[in-house]
């Protein structure tokens, strides 16, 4: 169990089970704090440094596919062995609790494993997500090092090769079968784009029929190779609306967790959940520069995987001290100048705005999220008055 | 708003599993379905677990940032 302290009090990683935990100053004075130098002043109104971090050890790959975030190669550029042990170490010094490997397809790696085991060492919990083309037994066995491990799935059958461009849905099916027997825990993320919509409850069938933890589904994002298709599947109004509902009837009828990625964050509240629940639960928006971060595989520390500026080089102590303290503002800077429709929006320090990525690629960074369905119910109004813009 | 000196100890979040997503934040929907009656049982079984256990302080009271 670890404690790190907080402007509120601390926050408390717990292993058995998986759990962070927000106590105030009274319950981390409980735990044997008795001040600490965070509880001075006024609330910085960020966390002191991410709770997880996403390695994004390469950008290899040789699966290819269709609309990859990363444009991932078979020869795309990847961290050195001991280049990423030193992102390790400065992630450990900053007191993050879980970094999540991906890339590219991470599997690839031959020191993967050995990195693991050093993120472990070094008190973080190490997570994986794969493609999980030909996984063999022994890796699975060895996938154990993980504290969660995920394989994408992002459709059953011929909808896999449809959604990804190749056909690996056998592959991936055999390879959780093997991941469920060697590792804890075990899930599914699944891109949510139009034309996968319709697919999601098979593959939740799946994750149940497979006894598997979770499933989580990821928005189609506008990055790297999605970014030319994604016009094309961006999600509809309509299904942005019904996501959450369908959600809600998916795990009450397969009894399987299902997760959104932050992204999606709009589409829940649009259905007007209490607010005071979502933050004790932690369902919020985009948490770039906060809750996570990123590190690319040459090094430079990003608030998203997605996109956003380069903060500093994870190499260089004193430039990732400066941007946790102050830095990130493309993110945590969002909701003092949010224009309307979020700026009166009660769940604007929960959303922060939505998908900056997506608002980017629509047209401005700074704008609300155009996928949110407050934000469409809002521009016939706001283009007769002409407010929208900021 | 927190009063951060309240001196009663509150639970005041609980976030269970991890993300192995390498990409975004996974944000888990499943308590949300289950009310205000899910954070209450969150917030106790978070005192259990928490109650007479010694933590790692990470940066604490004595430490400086490396």
């Amino acid at each position: 169990m670890k404690l790190r302290p907080e402007w509120n009090g601390a926050l408390v990683a717990l292993e058995r089970p998986h759990a962070l935990v927000s106590v105030n100053r009274a319950w981390a004075r409980r735990l044997g704090v008795k001040d600490s130098p965070r509880w001075r002043g006024d609330d910085p109104g960020h966390l002191s440094a991410p709770t997880e971090v996403h390695l994004v050890v390469s950008k290899r790959c040789s699966a290819g596919c269709t609309s990859c975030y990363v444009d991932a190669t078979p020869n795309g550029p990847a961290l050195e062995a001991r280049a990423a042990r030193q992102a390790i170490d400065r992630l450990a010094a900053l007191g993050v609790f879980h970094v999540a490997l991906g890339g590219g397809e991470a599997m690839d790696l031959d020191y993967l494993f050995e990195l693991a085991h050093y993120a472990r060492s070094k008190g973080l919990v190490p997570n994986l997500t794969t493609a999980g083309l030909g996984l063999t037994v022994e890796q699975a066995r060895a996938c154990a090092v993980f504290g969660q491990i995920n394989v994408s799935v992002d459709g059953v059958g011929e909808a896999y090769r449809r959604a990804r461009g190749f056909d690996g849905y056998a592959h991936a099916v055999k390879a959780l079968r093997a991941l469920r027997a060697s590792c804890k825990r075990v899930g599914i993320n699944f891109v949510v784009s139009r034309s996968s919509f319709d697919e999601l409850p098979r593959v939740v069938a799946l994750a149940r029929s497979l006894k598997l933890d979770e499933v989580e589904l990821l928005r189609f994002k506008p990055a790297g190779r999605g970014t030319a298709t994604f016009a094309q599947e961006d999600l509809t109004d309509e299904q942005a609306r019904a996501l959450f509902p369908l959600v809600r009837r998916l795990t009450f009828r397969h009894r399987v967790r299902l997760k959104l990625d932050c992204s999606f964050a709009p589409m829940v509240f649009w259905h007007r959940p209490s607010v005071a629940l979502a933050r004790f639960f932690g369902v919020v928006g985009c948490q770039g520069g906060n809750v996570l971060a990123s590190v690319m595989p040459d090094g430079s520390l990003t608030g998203c995987s997605f996109g956003g500026p380069t903060e500093a080089s994870i190499f260089d102590a004193a430039g990732v001290d400066r941007a946790v303290e102050s830095g990130f503002q493309a993110f945590r800077g969002y909701a003092a100048r949010a224009p309307d429709p979020c700026r009166s929006c009660e769940y604007l320090s929960l959303c922060n705005g939505g998908c900056r990525v997506v608002a980017a690629a629509k047209g401005d960074w700074w704008q609300p999220d155009p996928g949110c369905p407050r934000v469409v119910a809002f521009r016939p109004a706001s283009r007769s008055v002409g407010a929208a813009s900021p | 708003m927190i009063d951060p000196e309240d001196p009663r100890p509150r639970i005041l979040g609980v976030r269970f599993g991890v993300n192995p997503n390498s990409s975004s934040l996974g944000i888990d929907v499943t308590f949300l379905l289950f009310g205000g009656a899910a954070a209450v049982f969150s917030a106790l079984v978070a005192s259990v677990l928490l109650r007479g256990r010694t933590p790692v302080v990470l940066h604490g009271e004595d430490q400086e940032k490396p």
